[in-house]
């Protein structure tokens, strides 16, 4: 049941057809689990709060700098030195205190991630590295967690939702191993969104309508506006979800 | 020049005037068929041979452009904007990235070189 408070806030989502109290309870009965609070986690983080997640996980290990208020938005100047994860928690438990917020300041490890995604229900994708990535790839691989992966460059973007067991995982596009991170500059307003596709997958995801990207790539070019849709194949061969190798 | 595309598991492999027949045989599935391999012949052959019209790195990745755009697949390697290899992609000329290229996309190609063609992987968050 949800409270008198809790049904004017989210009035403008309870009215959409199809959505309702149901959905609603279903997102407060969530944990969503964000891995780096950057440009892609600072979005995702604010508009899944928004929307009435019951319990999100938070994971950075940075502090806050001056070149991140491009596209960080959760973060001020005064907040520069920062840790950000306690930041954020702050300023998340103030846009919707019903929400809980899990501050985790810690680096993404082979043998901690486990932990770190420990109820997760789907994890979101803030990082900036793609061995890191390749990390928590493998432990929602593993703890069949649905993992929502979001990289951004310049003025594009990218998103696929990764189903463990159904779809490809993020080591079947790149089996050779880690290119590295990118580093090549992105405008602000891009992370967000591919943040917020992200968020809009991993909600979709909770109440049960489907995520829309699950197997497919989805390709946004802010250049032209040109978005491409294209169909994944899973690697029969992968190290990582192939069954003959996981099992 | 006479040109084999050979799509591999998450690249497209090109290989100039090959002296010698090439298979896809042994190779993995392709995992972006919309990209590497969008042609219907190319499920039963495994390979795709085409001519093309100059014998520059931008002449092949153009020519590509327009193969692709005949099988329906909207594959520009070479960014009509800036004139340069679009950002989606990494080229690579007999394991050489083009920027490492004296000549760059204007590299003339070889008899037996190998072009390879794969997305780009290096993306912030």
């Amino acid at each position: 049941m949800l409270s008198e408070s809790e049904v004017i806030r989210y009035n403008r989502q309870l009215k959409i057809p199809g959505f309702g109290e149901e959905s609603q309870k279903k997102l407060k009965a969530s944990h969503v689990v964000v891995v780096g609070m950057g440009g892609l986690g600072c979005a995702s983080a604010t508009y899944l709060t928004a929307a009435g997640i019951g319990r999100i996980t938070i994971i950075d290990f940075d502090v806050v700098e001056l070149s991140n208020l491009n596209r960080q938005v959760l973060y001020w100047e005064e907040e520069i030195g920062e840790k950000k994860v306690f930041v954020a928690q702050r300023k998340l438990s103030k846009l919707n205190p019903r929400a809980e917020i899990i501050p985790v300041f810690a680096t993404v490890e082979q043998d901690t991630i486990s932990q770190l995604l420990t109820g997760a229900h789907v994890v979101l994708d803030g990082l900036d590295h793609f061995s890191t990535r390749l990390i928590v790839n493998s432990a929602c691989v593993r703890h069949k967690i649905p993992f929502i992966y979001g990289g951004v460059s310049r003025f594009r973007g990218r998103v696929t939702t990764i189903l463990p067991g159904e779809t490809a995982c993020l080591a079947c596009l790149y089996p050779e191993g880690s290119p590295g991170g990118g580093g090549l500059g992105v405008l602000g307003v891009v992370p967000a969104v591919v943040a917020n596709i992200q968020a809009l997958e991993a909600i979709k995801l909770l109440i049960g309508y489907g995520p829309s990207l699950a197997g497919k790539l989805f390709r946004f070019n802010g250049n032209d506006m040109k978005v491409q849709i294209d169909e994944l194949q899973k690697n029969e061969n992968c190290s990582v979800c192939s069954p003959r190798f996981r099992d | 020049m006479r040109v084999v595309i050979i799509p591999s598991l998450t690249e497209l492999r090109i290989k100039v005037n090959p002296t010698k027949k090439e298979e896809r045989e042994g190779l993995p599935n392709i995992l972006m068929p919309w990209v590497f391999a969008p042609w219907p012949e190319a499920k039963n052959e495994g390979v795709i041979e085409a001519q093309i019209e100059g014998p520059t790195l931008r002449a092949l990745l153009n020519e590509l452009s327009v193969l692709y755009k005949k099988a329906g697949v909207d594959f520009e390697p070479i960014n009509s904007k800036t004139n340069d290899v679009d950002f989606d992609y990494e080229i690579l000329v007999n394991g050489r990235t083009r920027v490492d290229l004296p000549q760059g996309l204007e590299t003339t190609l070889g008899d037996g070189n190998e072009v390879v063609v794969k997305m780009n992987m290096l993306w912030d968050g």
